[in-house]
């Protein structure tokens, strides 16, 4: 176990790893603002009871839920740009591959928040004359949101700890800017162990203020 | 969009494929086979332990839970054999890595299923003259890994999703072998699909199986959800 931690060749290279948490954090933003947001669109129509959206949203959804999401970045890289006009590079690849299954998982989260409401609300809204899109925004989603933001914010997590499976086709987040500069620099030790840290850092306060809502409910106290 | 699909290679070196399942498979099995007990034992570590033993735990636990696998994973392939001096081949450190990355999910399930027994079942096994490791092992477990069960398949799904990324580090998985027969058949689109296709049969089937083991015991009111 003779090895000489020495992390200063790390600091050396902060600006490329800088660099590489920047991509990483535009990458999960991306992701994470797209799949909430076409999210709410498929668990919605998986919440529908008409056939035509119902059937093909599950079939999205099971599809995304359960093969790896390496395999569909992958599938996104190689296999897209062959049946796309257009060139498809790491980033766009990634950010897919990423953003759908984003959508497939919060569309689940979405449709539980949505069924856990008691279907009076909805005939509420109804009584009043509002149309669907009106109650499901002004009546159903603000109450749902707050009983949702928990498992949401879980996700956030796993979609930044997904970022990372981008480096495999060489888009410079983090983990890819530190293979790149392990290799020049000699330090996979540091280096790697470096990468785990900030992970841990900038993950690890999401995780905690994401358990005090679930034990606690809305930290404001109106659950 | 004039493309000629072709599915006759892939299935010409569908062998290959299969063989990487069946690693696919081997991996996850092995994680599985050493995560589960060593989540036991964090489990109760975390639960049980003195101050000192709580606190590392659970760190151990949050840190291998919020890092991402492929981090760890890269720790272990390129970083311990420096540090430690010893050659780890990347079946080795698959199993390494995944054996510890899922015993910190499985610690979370034992943990919640421990906590989800009445403390009632305590109080009637010290009113017998149980102890503590009596009383663990012979009424709070039975009990707890019951309903644990359901947690416990999604999370073994899950472990199975993550393997995939063992391909990184050259480890003939599944998605290895897509890449490769990829590459030397120039069928990009038809060797993904049928390997993502793979996956989904397996993961899906399991997922099912899931769902109704989760919807039969919601049923009997036995579930704790983690």
């Amino acid at each position: 176990m003779g090895h000489n931690w020495d992390f200063s060749s790390v600091f050396a290279s902060r600006a490329l790893l800088l660099q590489g948490l920047e991509n990483t954090l535009i990458l999960g933003a991306t992701c994470l603002a797209l799949g909430l947001f076409f999210g709410l669109f498929v668990g919605a129509a998986r919440f529908s009871g008409r056939a035509w959206l119902y059937f093909p949203a599950t079939v999205f959804v099971e599809v995304f839920r359960n093969t790896p999401v390496l395999v569909q970045i992958m599938w996104f890289f190689f296999a897209f740009p062959i049946i796309v006009p257009f060139q498809v590079d790491a980033f766009t690849a990634a950010a897919i591959g990423l953003t759908l299954n984003t959508v497939a998982f919060s569309s689940e989260i979405y449709r539980a928040g949505l069924q856990s409401l008691a279907r009076g609300q909805w005939e509420a809204g109804r009584a009043l004359g509002m149309s669907y899109w009106q109650q499901m925004f002004r009546v159903i989603l603000p109450q749902a949101a707050r009983r949702m933001l928990p498992a949401f914010m879980n996700r956030a997590v796993e979609l930044f700890k997904m970022t990372s499976l981008a480096s495999v086709v060489a888009y410079g987040e983090l983990m890819h800017q530190a293979k790149v500069v392990s290799t020049i620099s000699f330090n996979p030790i540091e280096m790697y162990t470096s990468v785990a840290l900030i992970f841990f850092a900038v993950l690890f306060p999401m995780t905690v203020f994401a358990r005090r809502f679930e034990t606690r409910g809305d930290p404001r106290g109106r659950s | 969009m004039g493309y000629e699909w072709d599915f006759a290679v892939v299935f010409r070196d569908f062998d290959l494929l299969l063989l990487g399942l069946v690693n696919t498979l081997k991996v996850t099995g092995l994680a599985l086979l050493f995560g589960v007990p060593l989540g036991l034992a964090l489990s109760l570590a975390r639960l049980y332990g003195n101050f000192a033993a709580r606190l590392f735990v659970g760190l151990v636990i949050e840190f291998l839970r919020t890092t991402p696998p492929i981090a760890q994973l890269f720790w272990f392939f390129f970083a311990l054999p420096i540090l430690i001096g010893v050659e780890i081949d990347p079946f080795r450190a698959s199993v390494l890595t995944f054996s510890l990355q899922s015993s910190a999910f499985f610690a979370e399930v034992f943990r919640a299923g421990i906590q989800s027994v009445e403390a009632g079942q305590w109080e009637a096994s010290r009113a017998i003259g149980m102890d503590r490791n009596e009383t663990l092992r012979r009424v709070i477990l039975p009990q707890g890994v019951k309903r644990m069960i359901p947690a416990f398949l999604e999370r073994a799904i899950e472990l199975m999703k993550t393997t995939t990324l063992v391909s990184a580090i050259s480890y003939a998985d599944l998605l290895y072998q897509a890449n490769s027969v990829a590459q030397s058949t120039y069928r990009t689109i038809e060797v993904f699909s049928v390997a993502a296709g793979m996956y989904f049969v397996v993961i899906f089937a399991c997922s099912l199986g899931v769902r109704r083991l989760e919807r039969r015991m919601a049923r009997s009111g036995e579930t704790v959800m983690n």
